[in-house]
């Protein structure tokens, strides 16, 4: 028992004197980088600059000095992969957000689990608002750009990662890395709890709400409110919106003769194209109940006459309609109703 | 010129035409409960005219072609069941293929589902002894339409449990022609689905049939019926998920009753020890989550049974907190120890195939094979009403008056809808479950419809009919005339009630036309056999067969080809040929290793065919005449496929070109032009003159990159007539790999003339002879 207890505080004294020790070695290292950040420096002060800032954090965050110094001084021994992106709000970039949280999640993989390279890749970022100069020089108008500036010589186009066919997912930022540098980084995602969050939230409100009304359960036994969502989820998924889900297709199609909502082919769809179809199948679906439900014996007698006219309207002209959007995607198709 | 199918359905228009308005007449009929005996009259006919509709329009590819075996998997359950039917069952069961996945090998008994096999062989066996002769191959071809006709009648049982005989009837109907379902079930497809859609239907029937009467015998029924699926296709799981769902939902509807007990409790157990019985399946049943619902059910149930048989014992009071936090405690416990066990690694989580049903992001990323077969791919709405027309509009009315007159039978058919369209919408291949509950539910909405319409109009009859049937008698009524019905005040009126006929019986009519014109156009094709049609004609290309039967003849018969894995079984059963991999993926770094090569360079290329002893290479090349399902189009596959495995050698991005295109012309990338795949199918493809331009490639419309190919490991062996099926010969290293021997070191033979023509020496004198020293004889012997 004692010996435990004896071990544990030497465990604690031992970690208190290594934290003591890492935060003077920082200090020391800043003090250090902050005294030498004159205009060259040799190649192992420039490794231990990069390995200090990426200590603190996996990107280094670039300006114009330290890139000219760090990125694209002579000579290096190391890669650096920059992305070049514009972040501020006012840039109004739509991709850079997710790039850079993908881009940071390759860069702490590779910080958590090669270590053995770790000073021979480094992750970097500049960004446009700080400094627009660099990317004037690069020649560069978009955003966001990731290239990788090699050991030795300058970036050849293929250093610029094709964003177009990739991706910026971190899976195939790590894959492009490994093909330019031979470093492998296994991408390491933080557990997505976000899905897992969603649902107990949900399931708690529906709890809570079930508990809150657990003297009056009836409107569980509501037919009418079942019956609806399950038409809505059959709806959803026979006007294919598990394709748009898995595809992500455009909403709609520019083409010479204006905007197009139906794809042309029967391979593809819009995502407006589902919706039509969405609704007109469900107006369908609803002619017909109301085509039963007139000829039903009850009921005031022009009441059920107009939903008769109502429900055959439907059921026959929107089954005309749906039929000739698909003839158009089918070429070749023979038939059609009411509507060509 | 390019290769499709003509449209030319008019003949079969008339018998569907037919057809429908039987099914319309019978159900009117059917209110009529007076005629017991012309009732069953009709639905004997109507169920026989589904049935020989069924059959009739699933032949066109055998009066187009010939009566043959289509597509890939096919040949192999073909060549299975000949085998069965030649050497016996047991042997089939211990059968081990040494053709297929060389030098692995595959265990045949083990790895298939057997019930296809076993059903044709049976009906060869029966049809042996009540000596009628016909050969293995008709029975194989004619299976699934036949088959048909019984889901017809499976699913006109379960829609007469569901709903009512009328509604039946219009499913069999439906179910006889859908297209949903005859893509899966034409003559010469023969394949596991078509038998399994009637397993599927009579399991439910029977399943439904329990849960109404709560009888062991229909329970047993079901597990049988559920064997059979077992033993048939690896869709039972679904099945095996579905009806422990619908008890769970009629739990939670607090809708227990011992009628569910008695029938899943039997279904259960007899159903796990029976479907353990089948070799593939094995302890999968209790040893993987896809079976685990069931299980965990089965306890939840036992769970509320034995707190009903509490509830006797306690006041009303008592009974009420106890019951929720018991079943609560028992549904979370259940849920626990499943995870629990998972996590121990008793059992195996979610296999790939049914995990991308649910994270659809997953085979993409990790499992290209799955990913790369186009069946396996999502479905656009067009697919959906290309497959099912009309019914995928209606099936919803279905469910809406199967939700407003809820019953536990009718919670069933209501569960099954909402997943098979998840399914559905997620997978192509899965229109095939969804199909069968389409035609239910869009047969109770027809039915529901033609019943109030069809009717005549009577209503003020009708509403004091049930009074006064007690009161007086029958006779007595006074039929109204129909002018007189017309001005009741509370009726529709005869002419609307014509109109709605008439029209909804016109979009039936465009259904039926519909139906027949898929199946004549898109699901008629044996692929094994193609034609084409131009001014001339008809043409048909054999070029497949025509490959197959030169490999059959002309090679080794202990040869091993090396294809694409598409090709594997048709190999194998066309040509009777040891293939490298096939359409089993089972092994996906053996198929990677074939893609490697494909997409390797030649002299690398070689290395891996000769350790795998590769004898022939065969490509599927269609350029010549415009075949869209050729080798170079699913390179791009191979590729991926190979990339997964072997990341260091193949780079997809090295076979585009440097705007990102996948070309074949001069634009193409270097290594794209080099790759063995290229140079196989484009080899001599220069020479050929088409249209002015030489080496065009009519697939892909554009003018070949590289025209001068030059093989060094390989030579051409066989091209087919359209060039459709090339086969290459894989040289022995001593036929190319000859090096120069300087003059000196040659040795020249010379014939050895023979000089000395005496009469005592005839023979020949060899120069540097070892001269044989005859020893003596040792001893006195």
């Amino acid at each position: 028992m004692a010996t435990s207890i004896d071990s544990r505080k030497l465990f604690s004294v031992i970690f208190v004197i290594s934290v003591v020790i890492l935060t003077t070695l920082n200090n020391f290292a800043d003090a250090n980088k902050r005294k030498q950040d004159v205009n060259t420096l040799s190649l192992g002060e420039r490794v231990q600059q990069l390995t200090d800032f990426s200590n603190k954090r996996p990107i280094i965050r670039m300006n114009v000095q330290k890139f000219n110094d760090l990125v694209k001084g002579t000579p290096r021994n190391y890669s650096v992969i920059v992305m070049f992106t514009a972040l501020s709000p006012a840039r109004g970039c739509a991709i850079c957000g997710p790039a850079n949280d993908e881009f940071s999640i390759v860069a702490n993989s590779f910080r958590f689990n090669s270590q053995i390279y770790s000073n021979k890749l480094f992750f970097a970022l500049v960004d446009f608002d700080e400094c627009g100069s660099i990317f004037q020089s690069l020649k560069l108008y978009t955003a966001p750009v990731f290239i990788h500036f090699p050991a030795k010589g300058k970036p050849l186009s293929q250093d610029k990662m094709d964003i177009q066919r990739f991706g910026v997912e971190a899976e195939a930022i790590a894959r492009w890395i490994a093909e330019r540098t031979d470093i492998q980084i296994r991408v390491f995602r933080p557990p997505n709890y976000s899905g897992t969050m969603a649902l107990i939230i949900v399931s708690v409100l529906v709890g809570g709400l079930l508990y809150l009304k657990r003297n009056n359960l009836e409107f569980l036994y509501n037919k009418t409110a079942w019956g609806i969502a399950s038409l809505f989820i059959v709806f959803c998924f026979t006007s294919g919106q598990m394709w748009n889900q898995i595809r992500g297709p455009p909403v709609v199609q520019r083409t010479q003769n204006g905007i197009s909502y139906i794809h042309r082919s029967s391979q593809g769809q819009l995502v407006i194209e589902t919706y039509i179809v969405f609704l007109l199948s469900a107006a369908i679906t609803i002619g017909m109940i109301l085509l039963i439900e007139a000829g039903k014996g009850k009921g005031d007698i022009r009441k059920r006459r107009v939903m008769l006219v109502v429900g055959l309207g439907m059921f026959a002209l929107f089954f005309g309609m749906i039929l000739s959007i698909f003839k158009s995607k089918a070429h070749g198709y023979p038939y059609s109703f009411i509507m060509s | 010129m390019a290769v499709s199918t003509q449209a030319a359905g008019n003949k079969k228009s008339k018998d569907s035409n037919n057809h429908v308005s039987t099914k319309s007449g019978s159900s009117a009929n059917g209110i009529n409960s007076k005629y017991v005996g012309s009732l069953s009259l009709i639905t004997f006919a109507v169920l026989a005219i589904a049935w020989i509709t069924g059959f009739l329009s699933r032949l066109f590819s055998v009066i187009r072609f010939e009566s043959i075996i289509h597509e890939f998997d096919p040949w192999f359950n073909y060549r299975a069941t000949a085998y069965m039917v030649e050497h016996g069952f047991y042997d089939f069961l211990n059968w081990f293929d040494d053709r297929a996945w060389y030098p692995l090998g595959r265990i045949v008994g083990g790895t298939v589902y057997p019930g296809l096999m076993v059903t044709s062989g049976l009906i060869h066996y029966v049809l042996s002894l009540l000596n009628i002769p016909v050969h293995i191959r008709d029975i194989c071809v004619f299976l699934a339409p036949v088959f048909s006709g019984l889901t017809s009648i499976a699913t006109y049982f379960l829609t007469k449990e569901i709903w009512s005989p009328g509604a039946g009837l219009f499913a069999a109907g439906f179910i006889a022609i859908v297209p949903g379902y005859i893509s899966r079930s034409v003559a010469g497809s023969y394949d596991n689905e078509g038998i399994a859609i009637f397993a599927l239907q009579l399991t439910y029937f029977f399943w439904v049939k329990s849960v109404k009467t709560g009888s062991i015998s229909w329970a047993v029924a079901t597990a049988l019926s559920y064997f059979y699926m077992v033993s048939a296709w690896g869709g039972y799981v679904f099945i095996i998920n579905l009806i422990p769902l619908h008890v769970f939902v009629l739990l939670l509807m607090g809708r227990f009753s011992h009628r569910i007990y008695t029938a899943y409790t039997t279904f259960f157990i007899l159903g796990l020890i029976l479907s353990m019985q089948i070799p593939f399946v094995g302890f999968q049943p209790v040893r993987t989550s896809e079976h685990m619902a069931s299980a965990g059910v089965f306890v939840l149930l036992n769970a509320v049974a034995f707190l009903k048989y509490l509830q006797r014992f306690m006041s009303k009071q008592e009974f009420r907190h106890f019951f929720f936090f018991a079943s609560v405690t028992a549904a979370a416990l259940v849920f626990v120890t499943v995870v629990g066990l998972t996590y121990a690694g008793f059992i195996a989580p979610w296999s790939g195939r049914f995990y991308s049903l649910w994270d659809t992001g997953y085979a993409k990323i990790h499992i290209p094979i799955i990913a790369s077969v186009s069946e396996h791919q999502p479905t656009t709405w067009f697919s959906l009403f290309f497959d099912l027309h009309i019914l995928v509009t209606t099936f919803p009315v279905g469910i809406w008056f199967c939700i407003r007159k809820i019953n536990d039978e009718r919670v069933f058919i209501v569960l099954y809808a909402l997943f098979a369209s998840y399914f559905a919408g997620v997978m192509v291949r899965l229109i095939l479950t969804l199909t069968p509950c389409v035609c239910v539910l869009s047969a109770i909405a027809f039915s529901s419809l033609f019943e109030l319409y069809l009717k005549d109009d009577d209503s003020p009859k009708t509403d004091q009919s049930s009074r006064n049937d007690n009161l007086y008698d029958e006779a007595g009524k006074v039929r109204k005339m129909p002018h007189e019905q017309n001005k009741d005040e509370n009726s529709i009126g005869g002419n609307l009630r014509i109109i709605v006929l008439i029209a909804v019986l016109f979009i039936l009519l465009l259904f039926a036309v519909h139906c027949t014109w898929v199946t004549s156009n898109a699901y008629s094709s044996p692929s094994v056999v193609l034609a084409t049609y131009d001014q001339s004609g008809r043409q048909i290309l054999d070029d497949f067969r025509e490959a197959y039967f030169w490999l059959w003849q002309n090679t080794d018969e202990n040869a091993r080809i090396m294809s694409w894995w598409d090709y594997g079984y048709q190999i194998a059963g066309m040509g009777n040929r040891t293939t490298l991999v096939d359409n089993n993926t089972w092994n996906n770094s053996h198929i990677a290793l074939v893609g490697k090569a494909m997409s390797s360079t030649e002299p690398k290329a070689y290395d891996i065919m000769t350790s795998l002893d590769v004898d022939y290479v065969l490509v599927i090349f269609g350029g010549l005449i415009g075949y869209s399902g050729d080798d170079i189009n699913k390179f791009l596959w191979m590729v991926r496929i190979a990339e997964g495995e072997h990341p260091q050698d193949i780079r997809e991005a090295d076979y585009f070109t440097a705007k990102g295109e996948y070309r074949v012309d001069e634009e193409a990338s270097s290594t794209m032009l080099n790759c063995l795949m290229y140079k196989l199918s484009y080899y001599r493809f220069g020479d050929v003159r088409i249209g002015g331009y030489t080496g065009f490639d009519r697939t892909r419309n554009s003018v070949i990159g590289n025209k001068n190919i030059e093989l060094t490991y390989l030579e051409e062996a066989y091209t087919s007539e359209h060039w459709l099926v090339r086969i290459y010969r894989v040289k022995k290293p001593h036929e190319f790999n000859r090096p120069r021997i300087p003059r000196s070191a040659r040795q020249i033979k010379t014939k050895a003339t023979l000089t000395k023509k005496t009469s005592k020496k005839r023979k020949g004198t060899l120069r540097n002879r070892p001269v044989v020293v005859k020893g003596t004889r040792s001893g006195s012997a």
